[in-house]
């Protein structure tokens, strides 16, 4: 167990710094800059920007530059937000972003596998049949038509919930939470379902049955983990992509959160910040398929191995 | 209240099909009762589904003690299974929980009838009583670190943890190497007879079970073609369809049937070695084959025998090319064969394989036709490609319109003569069959081995026949080798080798077939 988050931690590291390496070369390569707008600056403040910022340097030299910095926690500062660190940015977008992706995160995950559950265990009957067509219409509809929507019912017409910016209690976050876990709840209730009907038809769950075990036994001790596996391995990625930021859900809830970074950051040739977003979300993106697969391990001893 | 297991007037249906039609037996305390037959005949249907475990619904009646299962809700089913019988599958790398240890099976076994919770002494006992080694070591460990036959024992004590009165076997020791099977019966016999158990047998393996079972049915699609005591049936069927199975099943102590003349040798392999690399990252490999050499004659058939690990199909696919070699020499008619990728096409030609799933070797896309013709692809133009196909197709024994046809819509052993017809098509002078008849039923199997024999005489066929059942190697082959752990630890003719066995594994294999 030890051994494997070692292993995993160090393999992270030689994986982020292509990442970070790519994704420098990458944007240095697109046309444009942070400093090409409608006016084009005076030649002499272009000269001055560019050095100031280290863009005149040869490329390796700025990612040797970047590179030494990071490693030092510094993520460098924005060249479009004048004044601010990107540090200073991601602190203060990613509270924003965390709490609206973990309450996506809860949603889709206690929601989403007790519907798979209780429709595998109907399998066939009307009750799943329904219950999928609703999952499948969920994953379907994209959050830019879901956020609108419920702002619209529950924040506009029934007025129980707030639809813009945050307020001091949690109200907030329920409508873009919400908005944002209910595509994943659709899909983790799938596979949840997928996961446990195919496991209702296996031969240790017969073997269980040939012995008389109580049905609601055989679910809970024999049946249930390893429905969950390929759950496990939807949601790890999944909720990486959730925690830093739906742009689409921010916008439609006017929330400061991380996602209009990542566009805005592109959009603007502002290398450092969309750097550091890329790199944050890597690094997440590497400790939850890590956290998906001491899941595995627990779900089934025989993914510990190897 | 009337002891014992009667089934009366059974009958199965899943959907609108009726599987099993008016079986009756009785199963006396004590006794064993084993259902043999083809598969598909209906025997795991008859023997798991008054006990509520399988899609099919039961009517007629099955009484178990006195109380009719028949019609019975599954909670009081369930209640019947916990109590009174224990249940040993066929499937043991599957039929375990994977995420639960073996002391939690265990635990759960011997509680599942509201016994007394067993402790570590208790549970070791069990173990120990199945001939596991170790059993201290075993409580915690997971399924996925046990081997085949382990698992099997594990099974077979969990099943026996509460104390049951019956036991009933769907095909206990099929899925298990060759070397284990008869252990594995002989254990669930003796502990049968120790413990005054009654064991309902469901086998197609005639040979494994006709010296431990007391009577016999035979089932043939869903009837019982014939019933009677297991010695009687064995010696003398009374039906054709008896007579036909026991005739299929071959036997150590069977008289050697006349074999074609051999020619002169046209194959010879020497000192093959393969390996692989280990899994993981750590660096070593993994010797499959070693050191091993052998020759084939024209018209000969050479079988490898040995259990499952022993590196003979390993050691067929390096000599027709389809496998890796490290090392050592392969010879046709003493011109030097390249190993795989730089073997010619013409090489190729010489030796075809025909492999044990007839089904998953068949591309479920193409026609037969189209699967017959591959071989001659670039040989001949499309046009004429058709009748070679419909030629091989009556040779292996099967219809001509089935060139048409795809493979989802053959059977086992009609698959299995496509894969054939196929093999030929390249005009080959060798067969490499790596357990070509396994997957069959006894009857299918025995049909083919028939079909091998007719080719060979017609063609001259030299065959490599890997199995892993001697009896069926002794009643095919003019010389058999002997292969353990990658090595080929005896090859001899088939007179020789059992009249004079040397290698302890050959020994071994002998005892266990006999």
């Amino acid at each position: 167990m030890g051994r494997l988050i070692a292993r995993r931690l160090l393999t992270a590291i030689p994986t982020l710094l292509a990442i970070i390496v790519l994704s420098f070369v990458l944007m240095r390569v697109a046309p444009g800059g942070p400093f090409d707008g409608e006016r084009p600056l005076a030649p002499e403040v272009r000269a001055a920007l560019e050095a100031a910022y280290g863009l005149d340097k040869s490329l390796p030299e700025q990612v040797w530059l970047y590179l030494t910095r990071l490693a030092q926690g510094d993520f460098g500062p924005s060249m479009v937000y004048r004044d601010f660190t990107v540090s200073g940015l991601i602190a203060e977008a990613l509270p924003v972003s965390l709490l609206i992706g973990g309450c996506a995160l809860l949603l889709a995950s206690v929601l989403g596998i007790s519907a798979g559950l209780w429709a595998a265990l109907r399998a066939g009957k009307w009750q799943d049949e329904v219950l999928m067509l609703g999952a499948t219409l969920l994953t379907a509809l994209p959050t830019f038509v879901t956020g609108p929507l419920l702002a619209l019912i529950f924040g506009l017409w029934l007025g129980w919930l707030p639809v813009s910016g945050q307020n001091d209690g949690g109200s907030w976050l329920v409508l873009p939470g919400v908005a944002l876990g209910l595509p994943v709840t659709g899909a983790v209730a799938k596979l949840a379902r997928a996961g446990l009907a195919g496991e209702l038809g296996a031969d240790h769950i017969r073997a269980a049955r040939a012995r008389g075990i109580a049905p609601l036994t055989i679910l809970r001790r024999h049946a249930l983990r390893p429905a969950l596996v390929p759950v496990a391995s939807y949601l790890g990625p999944a909720a990486a992509a959730l925690l830093t930021g739906a742009v689409v859900i921010e916008t439609v809830f006017g929330l400061p959160g991380l996602g209009r970074y990542f566009v805005q950051g592109a959009l603007n040739r502002d290398y450092p910040l969309v750097l550091g977003v890329v790199t944050l979300y890597a690094g997440l993106i590497i400790l939850f398929n890590l956290f998906a697969d001491l899941i595995y391990g627990w779900l089934d001893p025989r993914m510990r191995e190897g | 209240m009337s002891e014992g297991y009667v089934v009366r007037n059974l009958r199965v249906c899943v959907g609108d099909h009726v599987i099993v039609e008016d079986i009756s037996f009785t199963l006396s305390p004590g006794e064993i009762v084993a259902l043999a037959g083809a598969s598909g005949a209906g025997k795991s249907m008859s023997a798991m589904t008054p006990f509520g475990l399988s899609a099919g619904v039961a009517s007629g009646s099955a009484r178990l003690d006195g109380i009719d299962m028949v019609g019975l809700p599954e909670r009081e089913l369930s209640r019947i299974r916990a109590e009174k019988v224990g249940f040993v599958f066929q499937q043991p790398l599957t039929a375990l929980t994977p995420h639960r240890t073996v002391g939690q099976h265990l635990h759960e076994a011997a509680t599942q009838a509201g016994g007394a919770k067993p402790t570590t002494d208790v549970m070791v006992a069990m173990l120990d009583a199945v001939g596991l080694s170790r059993p201290e070591e075993r409580l915690a460990q997971y399924p996925h670190r046990l081997s085949g036959g382990e698992r099997q024992r594990v099974l077979i004590a969990a099943a026996l943890a509460h104390g049951p009165r019956y036991l009933v076997a769907d095909e206990p020791v099929s899925a298990l190497d060759a070397a284990l099977r008869g252990e594995i019966m002989a254990l669930l016999v003796r502990l049968c007879r120790e413990r005054g158990m009654a064991m309902l047998l469901v086998s197609h393996d005639l040979a494994g079970i006709e010296h431990h079972a007391d009577r016999l049915l035979l089932l043939d699609s869903g009837k019982v073609a014939e019933s009677g005591s297991a010695k009687q049936i064995a010696s003398s069927p009374a039906t054709d369809y008896g007579r036909r199975l026991m005739a299929a099943t071959p036997r150590l102590s069977e008289p050697l049937s006349p074999l074609p003349e051999t020619g002169e040798v046209l194959l010879e392999v020497e000192g093959a070695h393969v390996h692989f690399p280990k899994p993981g990252w750590r660096r070593g490999r993994l010797d499959a084959v070693l050191d091993a050499s052998l020759t084939l004659a024209k018209g000969e058939t050479l079988a490898l025998v040995g259990g499952s690990g022993s590196g003979k199909s390993t050691l067929g696919r390096a000599i027709a090319g389809l496998g890796p070699m490290a090392s050592g020499t392969v010879r046709w008619q003493g011109e030097l064969l390249p190993p795989r990728q730089r073997r010619s096409a013409e090489h190729r030609g010489l030796i075809q394989p025909v492999f044990q799933d007839p089904l998953a070797s068949l591309d479920p896309r193409w026609t037969i036709a189209d699967i017959i013709g591959e071989p001659l692809r670039w040989l001949a133009p499309d046009a004429e490609r058709h009748r070679p196909a419909q030629d091989l197709l009556e040779e292996v024994g099967l219809p001509r319109d089935f060139a048409s046809r795809k493979p989802a819509s053959l059977s086992g052993g009609q698959a299995q003569r496509v894969a054939i017809a196929r093999a030929l098509s390249a005009n080959p002078e060798m067969l490499l069959l790596d357990e070509a008849t396994s997957a069959l039923d006894p009857l299918v199997a025995d049909g083919v081995v028939s079909l091998f024999g007719r080719l060979q005489r017609e063609r001259g066929l030299s065959m490599l026949f890997i199995t892993h059942d001697l009896a069926l190697a002794r009643r095919t082959a003019h010389r058999i080798a002997v292969m353990e752990a990658g090595r080929i630890v005896e090859c001899g003719s088939r007179e020789e080798l059992f009249a004079n066995p040397q290698a302890e594994a050959t020994k071994r294999l002998i005892a266990a077939s006999g």
